[in-house]
């Protein structure tokens, strides 16, 4: 993980199912496959199933039918040895964000990249640029529990990326943000992906995708409906 | 290196959120090895009191007569035939006599109407270090009270059984605090800990999806439950210590501390107990981990 490696997928689905009890199918016999290096929107409206994929790619979930494999590893096999290492190159911006709100907006970021043993230097210049890139300066020693959903949510994206992984998976990333600072956010999942990063964005915000050239991937009652097979373009960067 | 710092840095936190239970666990640690080591320190005490009355120990075998020289030879082959001895010492009628003279110093006028021959002739025994056990001076004595013209044997018997009972019933309250120390540590500190993991289990939770290994997670943790060990167990040995020597001040004159010669722990003692107490509070918390972590 971490590289383009030509073809290669870096995410492979066959026939995922995933049923929660007592029989609520989320997702059915969805098979994808993500190469590395591209930018993927999901689609769907809420209960389509696309929260549930991100969790199987993340390995949060395991499929009850059919194979997930990230970066070649079978997800539902996967050895308990070998998760903390290919987490570590999975960011996950979190739907219901995940911060903890007794920590500052740095710790909670650093938290990323402390886990992987980065040295503070490190830590503490990429914790500031992330966040002057998302107007959040001002919020460095803020408890998290005291910021805006609209900051909690640029806070947890923020984390997402901080080590920069190879793979960042994003659920509702703009879901309480206005316009500007969606655009921000998007130029900044760009930024990642022009950088080598595999970017899958679950969201039901059109206007986020909408005159992009990216895939675009439709979910409705657990099943794909619609994909937009396109090359992987130029990022359209902000100035 | 950055292991560590990274490890040091969690552990640092966890310690600041966790003081007030930290802070108490630590407290109950201090007592249950301050009282383990107050008996422990009176036991070994006690032993080594016991071994010193056993270099002391000495029989005295009262006769009927005075033995003839041939008849002391006789004596002496029968007494180192039963036990190896450092020494046998007769005593006549007037040498004893002459003894509770000197003994009675300007007193001695009581004697004066007595016949210097009414003390009876005796034999002392000093037997070597290989008598272990009250048992052992006992056939010793019943032995020797068989020897032909013997008519008492005396070595302070009532005061080596009662000596040797209260050893006995030390031993027993060393054990029994000892495992109260082993059930208090283990479960304060498991107690503490799984508090700990409960109350953060959020932020585990967040650490795992970040790809935190166990170790990771594990390791303050542990880290926690080593200083609890360490510094509880070093706390409750100054204690002590303040104790011992409050009690060497305020019973300094002759009394039963001179008597024993009463010491504190050697270092090796003071490092055993430390050392005991931190594996104890790291097992306790590394079960605790186990147990209610699943990582």
């Amino acid at each position: 993980m971490g590289t383009k490696t030509g073809n290669k997928s870096i995410i492979e689905i066959y026939k995922a199912t995933k049923i929660y009890p007592p029989d609520v199918v989320a997702i059915e016999d969805i098979s994808l496959s993500i190469p590395y290096g591209e930018m993927l929107f999901v689609t769907g409206m809420s209960g389509a199933g696309k929260t549930t994929l991100l969790k199987l790619i993340c390995g949060m979930e395991h499929t009850d039918k059919g194979l997930v494999e990230v970066a070649g590893k079978d997800m539902s096999h996967i050895k308990d040895k070998e998760i903390p290492k290919l987490r570590q190159q999975i960011g996950m911006a979190y739907q219901d964000f995940k911060l903890l709100p007794d920590r500052t907006v740095a710790q909670n970021i650093a938290m990323a990249m402390e886990v992987s043993y980065q040295n503070i230097k490190a830590i503490r210049t990429r914790i500031t640029a992330l966040l002057q890139k998302l107007r959040l300066e001002h919020k460095h020693d803020t408890l998290a529990g005291k910021l805006s959903r609209g900051e909690q949510q640029r806070v947890a994206i923020a984390r997402s990326i901080a080590n920069s992984p190879a793979l960042i998976l994003a659920d509702e990333p703009t879901g309480n943000l206005d316009s500007k600072t969606t655009r921000l956010v998007m130029d900044l999942f760009k930024l990642c992906n022009t950088a080598g990063a595999t970017v899958v964005i679950a969201t039901h915000d059109e206007a986020i995708y909408k005159n992009s050239t990216y895939r675009v991937l439709e979910l409705h009652g657990g099943r794909i409906l619609e994909q937009a097979e396109k090359s992987i373009p130029t990022p359209n960067l902000m100035p | 290196m950055k292991f560590i710092r990274t490890i040091l840095l969690q552990t640092n936190r966890n310690l600041q959120k966790t003081w007030p239970t930290q802070f108490m666990t630590l407290l109950t640690v201090s007592l249950s090895v301050l009282i383990f080591s107050f008996f422990f320190l009176i036991y070994m005490n006690m032993i080594k009191a016991g071994e010193k009355l056993k270099d002391d120990l000495r029989l005295t075998i009262y006769l009927e007569e005075e033995p003839v020289q041939e008849m002391q030879m006789q004596l002496v082959r029968k007494i180192t035939n039963f036990s190896p001895v450092d020494e046998i010492r007769f005593t006549s009628r007037e040498e004893a006599f002459r003894s509770l003279a000197a003994q009675l110093g300007e007193n001695v006028d009581v004697l004066d109407d007595l016949d210097p021959s009414f003390l009876p002739p005796s034999i002392e025994v000093y037997p070597k270090k290989n008598l272990n056990t009250l048992t052992q001076i006992q056939r010793f004595s019943e032995y020797l009270a068989t020897l032909p013209g013997a008519i008492k044997v005396q070595y302070g018997q009532e005061w080596v059984e009662r000596f040797n009972y209260f050893t006995k019933l030390l031993r027993i309250i060393v054990f029994l605090s000892g495992f109260l120390l082993i059930m208090t540590t283990t479960f304060m500190v498991a107690y503490t800990i799984r508090l700990a993991v409960v109350a953060r289990q959020a932020e585990l939770e967040i650490l795992r999806l970040l790809g935190a290994t166990n170790s990771y997670i594990r390791t303050p943790f542990l880290i926690e439950g080593f200083l609890q060990g360490l510094l509880g167990s070093s706390l409750g040995l100054l204690a002590l210590f303040f104790l011992y020597s409050w009690i060497q001040l305020r019973f300094t004159g002759p009394g039963i501390l001179q008597l024993i010669d009463f010491t504190f722990f050697s270092p090796g003692i003071i490092g055993m107990i430390i050392t005991a107490s931190i594996l104890l509070c790291t097992g306790g918390g590394f079960s605790s981990l186990r147990r209610f972590m699943r990582i």
